[in-house]
């Protein structure tokens, strides 16, 4: 480092504290003010500090365990399935709207099967 | 990217020789205070100084300063008194950048609504808040050399005019001039080796 900068450096410096320090009284009354009023501001105390990220967390859980229930089947679960399961249980004959018309027409072959199953020994005779 | 490893040896070098400043000045500066409020009347005038060199007006300087103390006290008045300096400088320097980020979404928007050209199709200069105040350096006994040295700054790019004004206006040291800028020592060596190399060119008539 040259002399040059050194000394431009430590002149630089001097006419900025300079500066500051003649800063004209309307200007340092208005900064006077500046500060009275941060200092009346009411102070963040570190607890507080701490409220926000934590009832951001508890807001994100409670949100969570709403969306996520393990176990639990959805509510909106296909209407055909449901169906499907009650006529199993039930053994109630088919819904005509929603089985196969196939079915219908062969209605005798199916039922002549079902009794065949009903009396093996009968049919091997 | 910053390039942060060049001109390593030359920045070394501006940075060592900056520690020749005025030393009973620094202490001034550089005295722990006993509460906020010595510590804000202490930092308020070269804090405005400080925004108005970067702001080039009075007023956004000082709505700045006001900001940048509302916050300290509001935000870090349970730190430590020794923290306060590094974290306030942070603060002010934070609030000239967002307030010239403003300046420049206005003058855009100044330009779209048709503000940017006059009647005859030229372009009007960028849109700046009025400033009706004298110009600085007329309140000062060395006004011309202030003046001087303050329009040499404002041509710096930003990042080399905040290391050299806070790393040596301000009399901050490296590690706390790259905790305010937010970003390495060796940047700051490097922003402030070519802001020292700029400000030779600009200021030969010092010599």
């Amino acid at each position: 480092m040259s002399q040059h900068d050194r000394d431009l450096e430590r002149r630089a410096r001097e006419l900025y504290l300079r500066a500051s320090r003649d800063v004209d009284p309307a200007t340092a009354g208005r900064l006077r003010a500046a500060r009275r009023t941060a200092l009346a501001a009411p102070h963040e105390s570190p607890a507080r500090r701490l409220m926000l990220p934590a009832g951001a967390f508890a807001v994100v859980a409670l949100a969570s365990l709403m969306l996520w229930q393990p176990g639990v089947t959805p509510p909106s679960a296909p209407p055909a399935v449901t169906q499907s399961a009650d006529t199993e249980a039930t053994d109630l004959p088919p819904d005509p709207d929603s089985t196969d018309p196939a079915l219908y027409q062969n209605l005798q072959f199916y039922s002549w099967l079902a009794y065949n199953d009903t009396q093996p020994s009968a049919a091997h005779k | 990217m910053e390039h942060e490893d060049a001109n390593t040896d030359e920045a070394k070098s501006a940075v060592n020789g900056s520690l020749a400043l005025d030393s009973a000045s620094l202490d001034d500066v550089r005295e722990v205070p006993a509460n906020m409020d010595a510590f804000l009347a202490a930092i308020e005038r070269r804090a405005w100084r400080m925004a108005e060199i970067h702001l080039g007006n009075r007023e956004d300087g000082m709505d700045a300063v006001q900001d940048a103390m509302l916050r300290l006290v509001r935000h870090y008045a349970d730190k430590p008194p020794g923290e306060w300096t590094p974290l306030f400088w942070g603060i002010l320097r934070r609030r000239i950048v967002d307030l010239q980020r403003r300046r420049k979404v206005r003058s855009i928007i100044v330009g779209w609504i048709g503000g940017g050209r006059d009647d005859d199709g030229d372009e009007l200069p960028a849109w700046e808040p009025a400033d009706d105040s004298p110009d600085p350096s007329a309140r000062l006994q060395d006004s011309q050399a202030y003046g001087d040295i303050v329009v040499a700054v404002r041509k710096l790019p930003q990042r080399q005019r905040e290391a050299f004004t806070l790393r040596i206006m301000e009399g901050l040291d490296v590690a706390e001039t790259a905790a305010v800028m937010g970003c390495s020592d060796g940047s700051v060596k490097t922003h402030l080796s070519r802001a020292m190399h700029s400000l030779r060119d600009q200021l030969e008539a010092w010599r």
